[in-house]
């Protein structure tokens, strides 16, 4: 799970061209939005395509993106259990 | 003085001119479906496109049929000829029977222009020297040129690129360029052919039904893209009266030249998202309420609302939320026709104009098709009408980056129009220029690593210019933002056109699409400043500065804005720089940003 957090947090930086941010900065558990990394829906939209591409998952409506995209710790929990790549 | 309709021309999914559209709204045909003309392997989403191959449109239009037209100039034009024709002008080879020593002006809103070109020769472009023409052409201050040549138009040529409101904030420059006497006759409208380029872009998004769109259905999932293009002949009435010995509305129902009356209008921008919509629709209400006041009118005198209504889940109810707050109690009938047309972008303004002076002249309301189920706190829609007097309609049009217009339409003069009459002084109050990107990380002064994460080196330098020339003027928020530009966004653009290419239309990045609209950088600007006021962009090659500040010098000196921020921007890429080299001609530079701070003396 650390391998996967990790990695997902680099694809992250560069997705969303987080330039001065390292994977280091990133709280495992700390809201990627509002308050937290302070991402908005676009993000949320790249992290859409982040699932897809990477680990082929598919999520139809960005709507549903909210809970899953809650912390880093959250995207890794949903991808370790959906994953078909 | 009033401005008058006097012509109209529309071409889009449900018709190829005003009586087929007029049948279809009457009878409740959408005309949206599966995907025949554009060549995207995106078959799943329907689309609204016009019913015609660019070989037939050029035939009725008597132009070579292998040279590649973008379907943006030949709708366009089929639209203008329509237009001139009710206006009583007559087509006379290379010009039109009564356009004689008048000064003539076509104002067209495109976003896309030429990118149905662009996109399809993209590849070959890189090497096929005997294609050097087209990146040119299909810059969409070309497209407004080519719909006057291929009209057989004598006009001068002016382009808004606004995204989706681009063709009403057109019918709106033209009524500015009249009551002023910069004009004499004006063809106003806009034109946009579906393209991969948007069809997938507004796919990143997410915000494309793959069911029949359902504006304001609770369980409305997106909008269909559609395709278009409609213009008016405006004329004052003044002019009209002295002329063909025509006056009023009366005339107008049997045959005359009048078709409505433009009551007034606003332009506003909502400064919240560049893709969303404020919770309670700030810019829509402001917009309606500015074109409401211009016209001296109420609420309720309002019969009709052709709602921008897109179908998508942001939009349908922050738009209902500024409905509910401009008409409150007298909430009057309201109905989006992208039900039947799509969503025609930066046409859309002047294709819904053209369907309200229909339901207007012909006395119905176009009902919204597929609407079942009311959102919770959100308005309820006509399904449609027959048998009704429509003597005043107002038309919303709203775009990317929250700019947000509203029309209104009246069947009588109103005496009661009271614009700005004030002849102000103008003077330059500051000026910025940023034309290297060295200087490009000087913008951490004015805007944070986070916010500026997305930004291109043209947005970047946009900025800066901006902000280093309002912080020279003392000055927060200006009452207008207006931008000039040739090109656009080509950085970013060229990257989704290759992310297109190389990912075969799939999962592509929305942060790209995000910013490739001309008014990214208006928008933008009043996003990180709150400017709530006008907020245009230019796009006519390299007129497109003049026309800018001449409209922000008329804004100061009719009273509308104590002050304008003015951005001239553009840039190259290695792409578009190999077409200078390989034709012979000057290296546009890598970037270029010039802003200037007008105001009132």
């Amino acid at each position: 799970m650390e391998e996967l957090i990790y990695k997902l947090k680099e694809q992250i930086i560069d997705a969303l061209n987080l330039e001065e941010i390292t994977p280091e900065d990133i709280d495992d558990n700390a809201p990627l939005f509002g308050d937290g990394l302070g991402l908005d829906s676009i993000d949320a939209l790249e992290l859409i395509v982040i699932l897809d591409k990477h680990y082929g998952i598919k999520i139809a409506n960005p709507a549903d993106g909210k809970a899953i995209f809650s912390s880093v710790a959250a995207i890794a929990d949903y991808v370790s259990k959906n994953r078909s790549k | 003085m009033e401005i008058a309709i006097t012509g109209a021309g529309i071409i889009c999914a449900i018709g190829n001119d005003k009586q087929q559209v007029l049948e279809s709204l009457r009878k409740g045909e959408s005309g949206i479906g599966t995907m025949k003309y554009l060549s995207s392997k995106h078959l799943e989403l329907p689309v609204g496109e016009v019913k015609l191959s660019n070989a037939e449109m050029a035939a009725m239009l008597s132009l070579d049929a292998d040279y590649p037209h973008s379907r943006t100039s030949l709708m366009g034009a089929i639209a203008v000829r329509q237009a001139l024709a009710q206006a009583g002008f007559s087509p006379d080879g290379t010009h039109w029977k009564g356009l004689e020593g008048k000064k003539v002006v076509l104002i067209s809103g495109t976003t896309v222009g030429g990118m149905d070109i662009t996109e399809q020769y993209f590849e070959r472009m890189k090497t096929d020297d005997s294609l050097l023409y087209l990146p040119q052409s299909n810059e969409c201050g070309k497209s407004t040129v080519e719909i006057a040549q291929m009209s057989g138009l004598q006009a001068e040529c002016c382009t808004i690129s606004t995204a989706c409101s681009s063709a009403l904030n057109s019918i709106m420059l033209g009524c500015e360029m009249l009551r002023r006497g910069e004009a004499d006759v004006v063809i106003a409208g806009g034109s946009e052919a579906m393209s991969k380029f948007h069809l997938n872009g507004f796919n990143t998004l997410m915000i494309l039904d793959r069911e029949r769109c359902r504006p304001f259905d609770d369980t409305r999932a997106g909008l269909n893209l559609g395709e278009g293009a409609a213009f008016v002949v405006l004329r004052r009435d003044s002019d009209i009266g002295a002329e063909e010995g025509k006056n009023g509305v009366a005339e107008a129902l049997s045959g005359g030249n009048v078709l409505a009356y433009i009551g007034g209008y606003g332009n506003r921008c909502d400064a919240f998202h560049q893709t969303a919509t404020s919770e309670n629709g700030e810019g829509a209400f402001l917009a309606m309420t500015d074109a409401l006041n211009m016209a001296g009118l109420q609420a309720s005198d309002i019969q009709y609302v052709n709602a921008h209504g897109t179908g998508t889940p942001n939009n349908d109810i922050t738009e209902s939320r500024a409905l509910q707050r401009v008409f409150g109690e007298t909430m009057p009938a309201i109905s989006s026709t992208k039900s039947f047309t799509g969503h025609t972008t930066s046409a859309s303004g002047s294709i819904e104009t053209v369907i309200c002076l229909l339901a207007m002249q012909h006395g119905f309301i176009p009902g919204n098709l597929g609407w079942k189920h009311r959102i919770e706190g959100g308005i309820t829609p006509t399904l449609g009408s027959e048998g009704v007097q429509l003597n005043n309609v107002v038309c919303n049009s709203f775009g990317f980056g929250g700019n947000d217009s509203s029309l209104v339409l009246c069947a009588e003069k109103l005496h009661s129009f009271a614009g700005p009459s004030g002849n102000f002084g103008v003077k330059e109050k500051a000026r910025a220029v940023v034309d290297s990107v060295e200087e490009l990380p000087a913008l951490k002064e004015f805007v944070s690593p986070m916010e500026s994460r997305r930004m291109g080196k043209l947005m970047k330098a946009a900025h800066l210019s901006a902000f280093r020339a309002l912080q020279q003027a003392g000055i927060d928020c200006p009452d207008a933002i207006i931008t000039a530009t040739s090109r656009g966004m080509l950085e970013i653009s060229q990257q989704f056109l290759d992310d297109i290419v190389s990912n075969d239309e799939e999962l592509l990045k929305p942060t790209l699409f995000m910013q490739s609209t001309h008014n990214t950088v208006s928008s933008s600007i009043a996003i990180r400043r709150h400017c709530h006021g006008y907020n245009i962009t230019y796009s006519q090659g390299d007129q497109s500065l003049e026309w800018a500040l001449r409209d922000a010098r008329r804004l100061i000196s009719t009273g509308k804005a104590g002050n304008v921020l003015v951005v001239s921007f553009d840039e190259s890429t290695p792409y578009f720089e190999s077409f200078a080299r390989r034709a012979g001609e000057t290296l546009p530079p890598e970037v270029r940003a010039e802003s200037i701070v007008l105001e009132r003396m």
